[in-house]
């Protein structure tokens, strides 16, 4: 580089450092957005409590509630669940759909049970299963087991028929196995399918939680939306959905994003708006 | 010449080859004869769609012909094999790995140890002159460099038949020139047996111990040109565009391919005035 260069240099590094942190903070605009005129509708429309709690009222509710403990025990019961059910659902996924992806065959004679069984995944078990598994985690991590495993295995599967099959041949021709070309070659290039069915997955494996919590558990962050329906605090049900969101924000950012900025989006498999 | 160097490497014998798709077959090439002594160099030109790639992957051992054998080493080919290396059309090589390990792969599939697959790696990142983006990813590199890179990871894992499809249509006119040289003079040196498609008639005589021209699809090898040949690294481009023989040879190549392309609308449009005149 050239001395001439530098100062041109600094000042583009200092736009684009600007033109960054513009960009970060662009996705909590909404949120700034929505909480603005949540305060405004209460202010001007001045709503019933039960209908519409103030910004303050559900603040002050998540501070009580912190402060109880009763929101830590129902936060680690409720993630509890979700994890447990959600890695049984990624594993099983995983390996059932890159099975079926290698398989054409298969995949065709399996589609029909396939089908059957999305159709009716997740929280449509909540009915028998309750009967079958009783009320606690069990029936929480099977339906949370159950949609994330059907949303995993598809987009595995998918992912694993549509890698470029002359990837494979360029290293059968090097020599490779069947084992080589499942790890250097089915595996990275499923991979964007993968951790989109992963993402996709966590999102409705919140749903099945949530779901089997309402009716069927003793504690949780859906019990305790539930119960506060009964005595009708609605600060407490917006609490609960916030802290819900916030959780599911907090585990995409710096749980999920962080692999694929890693991995697909590193390789140039997906497109990555934060190319220099 | 040792009777080592004079026996067959590659036989391919009443090759067919029919694709089945949803409308029924296709017929991709014609009936194809083929020898390739060992340490030969044999270049392919043909016009789009005769069917060149289809004769290399059924070599490569990855389309099962629909008739007729292929033999290496007087083995039948029935699937891929490691002493038969293949630079693809479409490059294939590995988007999720870097430039240096796209390069080791073919070594660390067959358990170099990491010091000397180094070594011999960063040699031939020098070589095609791919110094300073040992650790960048296919997707930031240039058509051309790519193309580099996969012919470098299928030298390096030393195959003894190297099967190229128009491994430099993408590299610029004046590292191309560099290549062909760097790259006939590897294959003497090494006595490699190389099946090389390219769509420059200059390229195939210049490399090419002998031209096969295919005809249009289905296509069939209509003729065989020897080229005569040169001393051992003899091979640069300076001797070859002012040596007349090879010229005239190109000529005549070129000639050959002409006859075998449909020929453009307004090519035909002249051919016609020019008939009438
Ligand atoms: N997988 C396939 N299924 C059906 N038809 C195919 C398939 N692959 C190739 N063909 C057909 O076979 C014919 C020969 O194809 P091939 O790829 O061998 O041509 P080529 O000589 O390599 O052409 P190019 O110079 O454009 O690469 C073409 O007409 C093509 O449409
Ligand atoms: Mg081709």
């Amino acid at each position: 580089m050239s001395v001439q260069a530098a100062p041109i240099a600094t000042t583009s590094t200092a736009r684009r450092a600007l033109g960054r942190l513009a960009w970060t903070l662009v996705p909590a605009a909404p949120f700034v957005i929505v909480t603005l005129i949540w305060i405004m509708a209460t202010g001007i429309l001045n709503p019933s409590k039960e209908t519409l709690p103030p910004v303050t009222d559900v603040l002050a509710s998540i501070k009580e509630l912190a402060l109880s403990g009763q929101l830590a025990t129902n936060v680690v019961a409720s993630l509890y669940r979700l994890l447990l059910g959600s890695i049984l659902g990624i594993v099983t996924g995983l390996i059932g759909g890159v099975i079926v992806g290698l398989n054409r065959k298969l995949a065709e004679s399996l589609n029909p049970v396939v089908v059957f069984f999305n159709a009716i995944s997740g929280i449509v078990w909540l009915p028998l299963m309750i009967t079958w598994l009783g009320i606690g985690n069990a029936l929480a991590v099977f339906l949370i087991w159950n949609t994330v495993f059907f949303i995993v295995f598809q987009n595995a599967a998918l992912g694993v028929q549509l890698v470029p099959e002359v990837y494979e041949q360029g290293v059968r021709a090097l020599g490779g196995g069947r084992w080589q070309t499942m790890r250097s070659v089915i595996l990275p290039g499923a991979l964007p399918y993968i951790l989109t069915g992963i993402r996709t997955g966590l999102g409705f494996g919140w749903r099945a939680l949530i779901a089997a919590e309402l009716v069927g558990a003793a504690t949780g962050l859906g019990t305790m939306i539930f119960d506060a329906a009964e005595y009708h605090r609605s600060d407490i049900i917006v609490a609960g959905c916030l802290i819900i969101g916030v959780i599911a924000i907090v585990m995409d950012r710096w749980l999920l994003l962080p692999i694929e900025r890693r991995t697909v989006r590193r390789w140039g498999l997906v497109a990555d708006t934060e190319k220099e | 010449m040792d009777a080592a160097a004079n026996a067959e490497k590659i036989a391919v014998s009443g090759f067919r080859h029919f694709f089945d798709t949803e409308d029924g077959p296709v017929q991709a090439t014609g009936v194809v004869d083929l020898k390739i002594r060992a340490g030969e160099f044999v270049t392919l030109v043909g016009p789009s769609g005769c069917g060149k790639t289809t004769l290399l992957k059924a070599m490569a051992g990855f389309i099962r012909p629909t008739e007729g054998t292929i033999h290496c080493d007087g083995k039948l080919v029935t699937k891929p094999g490691r002493e038969r290396g293949v630079v693809f059309q479409e490059l294939a090589i590995l988007p999720w790995r870097t430039v240096r390990r796209n390069i080791g792969h073919g070594l660390e599939i067959a358990g170099v140890p990491k010091v000397e697959r180094e070594e011999k790696v960063t040699r031939l990142i020098d070589l095609i002159g791919l110094g300073g983006f040992e650790d960048r990813y296919p997707h930031e590199l240039s058509g051309g460099m790519r193309q580099r890179v996969a012919v470098a990871r299928t030298w390096a894992a030393d195959p003894d038949v190297i099967l190229m499809d128009e491994p430099f249509a993408a590299v610029d006119a004046m590292t191309r020139l560099t290549l062909q040289e760097e790259l006939g003079r590897l294959c003497v040196a090494t006595r490699k047996t190389v099946f090389f498609i390219t769509h420059s008639v200059d390229e195939a005589v210049f490399l090419g111990d002998r031209v096969l021209v295919m005809t249009r699809r289905p296509g069939t090898i209509k003729a065989e040109i020897d080229i005569p040949r040169r001393a051992a690294g003899g091979r640069d481009w300076e001797s070859f565009t002012t040596d007349v023989e090879m010229q005239g040879i190109a000529e005549r190549v070129l000639k050959l391919v002409r006859a075998e392309r449909g020929l453009t609308p307004a090519e035909e449009a002249r051919a016609a005035a020019g008939a009438g005149a």
